[in-house]
């Protein structure tokens, strides 16, 4: 009896066992033998190993707003305009556009694209698309500004705005902007599927498989409209690699074939290995600190000059990305559309802080709380709280996890925090929610600087269609925010892309959403 | 038995309340922008606020609870707020995989700790003891991560023999499976020394061995059956630790477990997702500690009686 | 019987004596009390403003030298300073949340053991629902859901510890309490309380004591893994754990940063152990000789 009830609870768990190395390997079956081609092995069938920290969210582009989804999203789906290595707008799926008014934009699709399954693309889907768009909580507001869409026939239709807007191309650029199939959407809805279970679009990878958590799949799509766009490879594969060092150690290994957001403490070892190589570029990416502005001692302008003086920026760049990136002065990434050099640069300089701060009459310091989301911010505030501490001023860093700091940020809890922003390819979208009124706390603006003017300044460069107008605008918001003090700007990361040393055809975009049809050995 | 165990089966039912209540009241505690969490930076305050709506936020809660709970009557786990899927589908597709972990983990254990145990108890204080006894307190000692990072470089990065992450493949499977087993390896080595030792010096045992009863036969027979009730206890308990456990190896090594999963989610806080996890652990463990306790009574015959 | 707090004493003395005579326990013990001593005369040995948080990012990531004995890490800070500091931390998590998991977990399991039944039905299905969360993960939630700091990771741990003591000393009361010398116990009119805690607590210590010493070390790691994920104790206050997860990112070119944390926990843990395993011989009533 003893040994019967032994077998059976023995014969539970082995099946239980069996049944999850079953399920493992059906699901990862199909891309075992890929890392073979690592070795730089040109011809043949092409498969690049790509390492990325995070999983996607979502293969629905109206379902997600993050940038491992867009790997995959970007590629499967096309949008009607692109954006290209010089910032600027050009067609994708729209052959032209022409604003027929203010408020309307007449497009010209480009003849004979054809969907994964054959089908040709059509206006009717493009009104399908945009308008189921405006549903989606993710990425419903890109298109606010759109009312409707007219068919005019196959391959024309015209977009008509319910107000004046600068941002509707650049917003149809955006991953959310992906171009559906009517009929494969609608079919896959009646059948009480998602669109997410079969992506299916006009790039130029059709998808082939996700495990989640482990890599996602894209293979070559033959049949893709643009033949100077069409993959030069055959597989693309996504590896998730969540642990910095494991990702590297990936790449020497050959697992992989290209690593994206290498880890910064690495950045040297792969420069040095000649197996490997290591493209720099300049993000939009910038990392500040601010003060709760609603908050003394921070309402005082002097008192946020005298932080700007404080802190040693240089010294951050080394503790936090290892020197992988440029001390910064700027509101918004030398690489976005929208950048202008036109700010007051405060150098470090303890001397000038403490005067400040005594004119301020905070002589003899202070003490407040900066709250902190991540490791590499805490590194970040750590080095600023030993730069305060020669002020006589006391920092004491709170981290904790995101959503904790989105909401306690939101609320305006905090006496000051670190953040981050990557702008996008529309400047508007970097602007308003972080430095208008209207978007103090939760809607972006953690400084909660209020200032009408600004507003004012905002509004009319997303609506004005003259160009200098909109950089004179711009210029002047840049002027007085650094003015004003209303950050510190602490510095840029590089953005790091490294590869093996065969590998050719890598672009990096400055705003993170890379391309990955040209990778070929 | 049989009524002892369906008895137990039961009582399955008010442990996934009380875990659901437990979590569900915890994460209510924790302040978090759910919906900003989910959109990003970037998105516009009305595109969260419409979100926060959507998905039930704004409401109290106990309202929260009470709608999650009928739900959950009717077998269903909810949605992820992140991906909008099926939470129920989002947790079986990656417990095969920390299943497999722990399983292997527990068995690489197993394997190695008992003997190491036994030998220690029956040469205690000899050189293999205190060898066997320092192993074991390193195995303990060593930060999991830190292990696994070490493997890494040694055996993936110099040695080539092992790939660093992934989980295609036993050979993905061996470096996760040494650091997640050395942990609990400690524990169990320790405990069934120390059990043996309380064991051997019991009274029958002398008797035993007085009455001529070959050394081998009594350590094997009469005294590792007596010492192993505390044994299957840390067995169990680890096999709970180790299916929780396995989040940092997880990490370490980029396997698509349930760990990493729940993780994510209780950063983000995505509580359909971290109840959906938890509630599954929680059965899963329910019945590992059912089949502990019958072993229980099976090994020794004192608590035996009293289930019947 | 009679004469009881003599004989008590006379077994105290006794088990001193054997823990005496136990050269790997007396070793466990030496370097608890350096340990100790460290944390105590921290100041001393370290200038904590000077040595343990200011930063000097020229000197970064510096191999052992006579000035730093162990390096310094990813600010410039003197890693020894820090390990020295560092020890108050761990030595307070390890302790408190061991102590807070050990007396209510202790008694919870202690009760539902001796009483069986309806009371054991209740407190391990409590214990079930807790013990069904991970502890590592129940710890995370709950830190999560306070905000890192020391006191809440200590808490966190301390719950997550609670069922693991009350399921090993329900087991060892359940093994024990049928055992002649409680039921002689009771027959001599002890009440059920005083039975719990004269006769079958100090009877199945062996087994708790050495739960204990794992868990002291349990919880120093479980700091570490918290840190691990971003959710330990706040910067700059130097722990163990937090130096060993900020150093992770070097572990291939200084090594250090990882090292000698990382060697301080290991000793720490096994001096606990050497100790927690020398009073378990001594503390057994049935070691003789």
């Amino acid at each position: 009896m003893r040994k019967v009830l032994c077998t059976i609870l023995a014969g539970v768990m082995t099946a239980s066992l069996l049944a999850g190395c079953g399920g493992g390997s059906s699901d990862s079956g199909n891309g075992g033998n890929s890392s073979a081609a690592a070795g730089g092995s040109a011809g043949g069938s092409q498969e690049i190993n790509i390492g990325i920290n995070t999983d996607l969210t979502s293969l629905d582009p109206h379902n997600h707003n993050d940038t491992a989804s867009a790997y995959a999203t970007r590629h499967i789906y096309s949008n009607l305009v692109r954006l290209t290595e010089d910032n600027e707008f050009v067609g994708d799926l729209a052959d032209s556009w022409e604003y027929i008014d203010d408020v309307t934009v007449e497009f010209t699709l480009k003849e004979g694209v054809k969907f994964h399954d054959g089908s040709t693309l059509t206006a009717e889907d493009v009104k399908f698309s945009l308008e189921s768009q405006k549903e989606s909580p993710k990425v419903g507001h890109l298109v606010s500004m759109i009312d409707s869409v007219e068919v005019k026939d196959d391959t024309h239709f015209v977009i008509h705005m319910n107000e004046p807007s600068n941002a509707l191309v650049s917003s149809l650029n955006h991953s959310g902007c992906a171009i559906f199939s009517k009929a494969h959407v609608e079919k896959l809805l009646a059948e009480g599927k998602k669109i997410e279970d079969e992506p299916m679009g006009t790039g130029p990878y059709k998808f082939e498989g996700w495990t989640p958590g482990a890599s996602f799949t894209l293979v070559k799509n033959p049949d893709y409209f643009n033949p100077e766009r069409a993959a030069q490879n055959d597989k693309l594969t996504f590896k998730v690699i969540s642990e910095d060092s494991a990702r590297t150690i990936a790449l020497e290994n050959g697992e992989l074939d290209l690593l994206i957001s290498v880890p910064t403490t690495d950045a040297g070892k792969i420069r040095d290995n000649n197996k490997l190589a290591l493209d720099e570029y300049t993000s939009t990416h910038v990392e500040y600190f601010t003060v709760n502005e609603t908050k003394a001692p921070f309402d005082n302008v002097k008192v946020r000059q005298a932080l700007s003086h404080a802190i040693n920026k240089a010294d951050i760049v080394v503790a936090s990305v290892n020197n992988e990136g440029k001390t910064f002065d700027n509101y918004i990434g030398a690489a976005a559309i929208g950048y202008y050099d036109v700010v007051t640069k405060y150098d470090y300089d303890v001397e000038k802080a403490k005067a400040l701060l005594a004119e301020a009459g905070y002589g003899d310091g202070f003490s407040f709380t900066c709250y902190v989301a991540g490791s590499t911010r805490a590194t970040t505030a750590t080095v600023i709280q030993a730069n305060l501490a020669e002020l006589g001023i006391t920092m004491n860093i709170e981290q904790m996890e995101a959503s904790t700091f989105y909401e306690k940020t939101g609320n305006g809890e905090h006496d000051a925090c670190l953040a981050g922003w990557v702008a996008n390819a529309e400047p508007d979208n970097t602007y308003r929610p972080l430095f208008t009124s209207a978007n103090s706390g939760a809607g972006g603006n953690r400084s909660f600087y209020k200032n009408p003017e600004i507003d004012k300044l905002v509004d009319d460069a997303a609506v004005n269609r003259d160009k200098a107008a909109v950089q004179n605008d711009y210029e002047t918001i840049l002027k007085t925010l650094s003015d004003e003090a209303v950050w510190v700007p602490l510095y840029t990361p590089t953005g790091l892309i490294a590869r093996n040393a065969e590998l050719k055809g890598m672009t990096p975009s400055p705003i993170q959403m890379h391309d990955f049809y040209a990778l070929h050995y | 038995m049989h009524k002892y165990v369906i008895k137990r089966l039961i009582m399955l039912i008010p442990v996934v309340i009380g875990v659901s209540f437990l979590v569900f009241f915890i994460m209510s505690l924790a302040p978090g922008d759910t919906a900003r969490t989910i959109l990003g930076e970037d998105a516009p305050i009305e595109a969260i606020e419409a979100l926060n709506e959507e998905l039930g936020l704004n409401d109290p809660v106990l309202i929260r609870y009470g709608r999650y709970m009928v739900g959950l009557a009717h077998g269903d786990l909810g949605t992820s707020y992140k991906s909008g899927r099926s939470v129920f589908t989002e947790v079986m597709s990656r417990f095969p995989d920390t299943l497999k972990l722990a399983f292997w983990g527990m068995v690489f254990a197993v394997v190695l700790s008992i003997p190491i145990g036994i030998i220690s108890a029956t040469k205690q204080y000899s050189l293999i003891d205190s060898v066997s006894m320092v192993f074991a307190l390193l195995g303990v000692a060593t930060p999991n991560f830190w292990l696994g990072l070490m493997l890494i470089i040694g055996f993936s990065l110099h040695l080539r023999w092992f790939p660093s992450g992934g989980s295609e493949g036993w050979k993905a499977l061996v470096l996760p499976v040494i650091t997640l087993g050395t942990g609990c390896m400690a524990n169990i080595t320790r405990t069934t020394r120390s059990s043996m030792l309380e064991v051997i010096r019991q009274d029958y045992i002398r008797t035993a061995k007085a009455k001529g009863v070959g050394y081998r036969s009594v350590i094997y027979k009469h005294a590792l059956k007596n010492a192993l009730i505390p044994v299957v206890t840390v067995i169990g308990l680890q096999f709970g630790s180790l299916l929780g456990g396995a989040v940092l190896t997880e990490a370490v090594f980029s396997w698509p477990g349930v760990g990493t999963y729940l993780v994510n989610s209780i950063k983000a806080k995505d509580t359909p997702a971290v109840l959906g996890c938890v509630i599954i652990f929680s059965i899963c463990f329910s019945i590992v500690n059912l089949c502990v306790d019958i072993l229980y009574a099976y090994i020794d015959p004192r608590i035996k009686s009293k289930y019947k | 019987m009679e004469n009881k707090k003599a004989k008590k004493r006379s077994m105290t003395v006794e088990v001193c004596q054997r823990l005496a005579r136990n050269k790997m326990a007396m070793l466990g013990l030496a370097i608890l009390v350096v340990l100790v001593l460290c944390a105590v005369f921290a100041d001393v040995i370290a200038d904590y403003e000077t040595k343990v948080v200011a930063q000097n990012i020229a000197n970064r990531l510096k191999g052992p030298s006579a000035e730093h004995w162990f390096g310094t890490d990813e600010f410039g800070r003197d890693i020894f300073a820090r390990i020295i500091h560092g020890s108050r931390v761990s030595l307070v998590v390890g302790l408190i949340s061991v102590s807070v998991s050990l007396i209510l977990g202790g008694i919870l399991g202690a009760f539902a053991g001796f009483y069986s039944g309806r009371v054991d039905n209740v407190i391990m299905r409590v214990m079930d629902i807790f013990l069904a969360v991970p502890s590592t993960l129940l710890a995370m939630t709950i830190v999560a859901a306070l905000g890192s700091s020391l006191v809440n990771v200590m808490l966190a741990i301390g719950v997550s510890g609670i069922p693991t003591y009350a399921r090993i000393v329900r087991a060892a009361v359940m093994s024990v309490k049928d055992q002649e010398f409680v039921e002689a116990s009771r027959a001599i009119g002890a009440t059920n309380v005083t039975t719990i805690f004269r006769e079958i607590i100090p009877n199945c210590l062996a087994p708790i004591i050495v739960q204990a010493t794992l868990s002291v070390a349990g919880a120093i790691l479980s700091t570490a893994s918290l840190s691990f994920i971003g959710l330990g104790v706040q910067p700059p206050d130097p722990e163990w754990g937090a130096m060993l997860s900020g150093g992770r990112n070097f572990l291939r070119d200084a090594v250090h940063l990882t090292l000698f944390p990382g060697l301080a926990i290991v000793i720490t843990i096994l001096a606990l152990n050497l100790l927690g395993d020398g009073l378990r011989d001594a503390l057994d009533p049935r070691l003789k000789q």
